[in-house]
């Protein structure tokens, strides 16, 4: 067997355990399981700029909320249909990414960080002060789901199904020629314009259609929740979603869910025993950020993958730990 | 708008500016040394506010409160410094993201400690009282607060451009290595900058506490505007964040009276309008 027909045959076990877990165990740890796989969904939206393209957002929560507020003010406040609600919802939210793109395009680095931040909390702002379109504080309840996922198990299986058709169509992303100018990005802009790259253009498209991948994440929350309110688009629910990202490996399709598992069992689970589950929630970032860099992905890929495919022998001989570096967010040259 | 709202419209964002400087100042010196985006500074902001807070029910003292607050969170900022950001030295995004750690600790452990409830510490006796400014009464402790932001940026500026500490700041800035080679202790340089810079953070913390309020969510709030602030007047500029405070606390007071459900969106034109014609801000170096 090779290296790359385990990692197929892996994928396909992980997939029918999901479709099985209903089978095995109760609506709660069901309702974690739709969480992880809709907040890993936004975990892989951010990682598709933050991972592959090297620019750490901190706003990507309020993208998120253009849809679930998009879903929520067109469905319950302007009574549309629920399929013509979803889709002004994204419409909604490929328009402002593409604009909030425009003006981070030009930025880098820590610029990039700061001005995500910004438009982020704008969205905030709006969600908490404009109570006429957004409730205010006390957000808007009542979003519909589809009639045909009424049931807790039902709408799993609507979150499976969507989260997975979202995570093929970024790994393919990831893959394409487009996948490779966005590395590019990340790891060396200022070499990419003699190649006949542009890289404005490049981090434009795929931070809009990273704020796509969030809406669609966004819709998902408002439906599960049947609620969206200002704290699902604050500065701490984008910076839980940075932390799922680099908790799980930044810069890698799996880890995405891996970290996001991890940060909704610490905010569900735990938090039933723990009552400051908030703080082991900072503290796990401080501890990722100093001693694992790379994640869980990136743990996984030293101590259990390398050594696996090494043993294997048949597979590619194996480049060790450089894929496990190699998906690290670029750090930038300091002057 | 009438002449007098104009006034004291004007009033409101000019003394706001000043508040808004002090948080923005710290954050602006400790990026211009050190090249760290402290998104850790609304913490400070809030944790100097509750404990001035704390200190105010204890001793009912407000200036000691500022005193406990300024010192308590530049205590932390030399912890944090000593502890943690000088593990990852010449990493921004694991400073940057060390610090948005903290912020989550910070706001959890405020939240645990002074409750959800918003809080206001009153403003000193002297300056609880009203003075006329140019025929309309105004509150004495926010007058009190521009005169504080002033002093603050006649003492930054004296101390960085004028003095010897200020003179191996400024090195350090320039070209850090050459400065070492001469024997300056950039090590202790940059410690005593952050603590500067969260000294500050915590001294606007009490002064905001009686100026606005404190909440969960106002670490979040200062923190946008800290940010606003410094992308306005480029990052690591004393006279951009000068500039950028009041510039942001005027669009921001006259937003608020004028379309107070898109204060906060006004906020952002004048931020997206630099990013697209002056990405490096008002006063702040290309490149």
């Amino acid at each position: 067997m090779t290296a790359s027909r385990v990692k197929w045959a892996g994928l396909a076990v992980v997939l029918l355990l999901a479709a099985y877990l209903p089978y095995m165990v109760g609506p709660f740890y069901i309702s974690l399981a739709t969480q992880a796989l809709f907040f890993g969904l936004f975990a892989l939206s951010i990682n598709l700029i933050s991972g592959f393209g090297g620019m750490i957002t901190l706003g990507h929560a309020g993208l998120m909320g253009v849809a679930g507020y998009g879903l929520a003010i067109l469905s319950v406040n302007e009574g549309w249909g629920l399929a013509a609600a979803i889709v002004g919802a994204l419409v909604a939210t490929v328009l402002v990414s593409a604009f909030f793109a425009l003006l981070v395009v030009r930025t880098r680095g820590t610029y990039f960080v700061m001005v995500t931040l910004a438009e982020g909390m704008v969205i905030w702002g709006i969600a908490l002060r404009w109570s006429e379109l957004t409730g205010g504080e006390n957000g808007i309840p009542g979003v519909p789901k589809p009639d045909f996922a009424d049931a807790y198990w039902q709408f799993y299986y609507l979150v499976l199904v969507v989260v997975a058709v979202c995570t093929v169509l970024i790994a393919l992303l990831v893959r394409s020629p487009f996948g490779l100018g966005l590395k590019g990005v990340r790891d060396a802009e200022d070499r990419l314009a003699p190649l006949g790259y542009n890289a404005a253009v490049h981090k434009l498209i795929a931070f809009t259609i990273s704020g796509f991948f969030a809406g669609v994440a966004g819709l998902l929350l408002a439906m599960y929740n049947s609620f969206i309110g200002p704290s699902d688009v604050f500065f701490l629910a984008s910076a839980e979603g940075l932390l799922m990202s680099i908790l799980g490996g930044i810069g890698t399709v799996s880890g995405a869910f891996a970290g996001a598992a991890v940060v909704v069992i610490v905010t569900n689970w735990v938090s039933t025993y723990v009552d400051r589950w908030q703080t082991l929630l900072g503290v796990v970032f401080v501890l990722v950020v100093l001693f694992a860099p790379d994640g869980i992905a990136g743990a996984w890929q030293r101590h259990v993958w390398e050594p696996l495919k090494r043993r294997l022998g048949r597979g590619a001989p194996a480049p060790a730990p450089a894929a496990a570096t190699e998906t690290r967010p670029r750090e930038e040259v300091r002057s | 708008m009438s002449t007098e709202e104009f006034q004291l419209q004007l009033l409101n964002g000019v003394t706001f500016g000043a508040l808004l400087f002090l948080v923005a100042s710290g954050f602006t010196l400790i990026f211009g040394l050190m090249r760290i985006v402290n998104l850790a500074q609304g913490s400070l902001y809030l944790l100097g506010g509750y404990v001035g807070l704390s200190t105010v029910r204890a001793t009912g003292s407000f200036w000691l409160a500022l005193l406990a607050g300024a010192a308590a969170v530049g205590l932390a900022g030399l912890i944090v410094e000593r502890g943690l950001l000088r593990t990852v030295r010449g990493k921004p995004m694991s400073e940057i993201l060390l610090t948005v750690g903290l912020s989550f600790i910070v706001a959890d452990l405020a939240l645990a400690t002074w409750g959800g409830d918003p809080v206001t510490l009153e403003a000193p006796p002297g300056l609880d009282t009203s003075t006329g400014v140019f025929g309309i009464t105004y509150p004495t402790f926010r007058l009190a607060v521009l005169a504080l932001g002033a002093i603050v940026a006649i003492g930054l500026w004296y101390l960085l451009e004028r003095t010897r500490v200020g003179a191996m700041v400024r090195a350090g800035v320039d070209d850090r290595e050459t400065a070492a080679a001469l024997g300056i202790n950039v090590g202790a340089v940059f410690t005593g900058v952050f603590v500067l810079g969260a000294l500050l953070a915590g001294l606007a913390g009490v002064v905001g506490g009686a100026y606005l309020s404190l909440f969960p969510g106002a670490d979040a709030e200062i923190l946008t505007y800290s940010l606003v602030v410094v992308v306005l007047g480029g990052l690591g500029s004393l006279r951009g964040a000068i500039a950028g405070s009041l510039l942001v606390a005027l669009i921001y007071t006259f937003g608020q009276s004028l379309v107070p459900d898109l204060a906060y969106f006004v906020l952002f034109a004048p931020m997206a309008l630099i990013l697209i014609f002056r990405p490096q801000g008002l006063f702040g170096r290309a490149g």
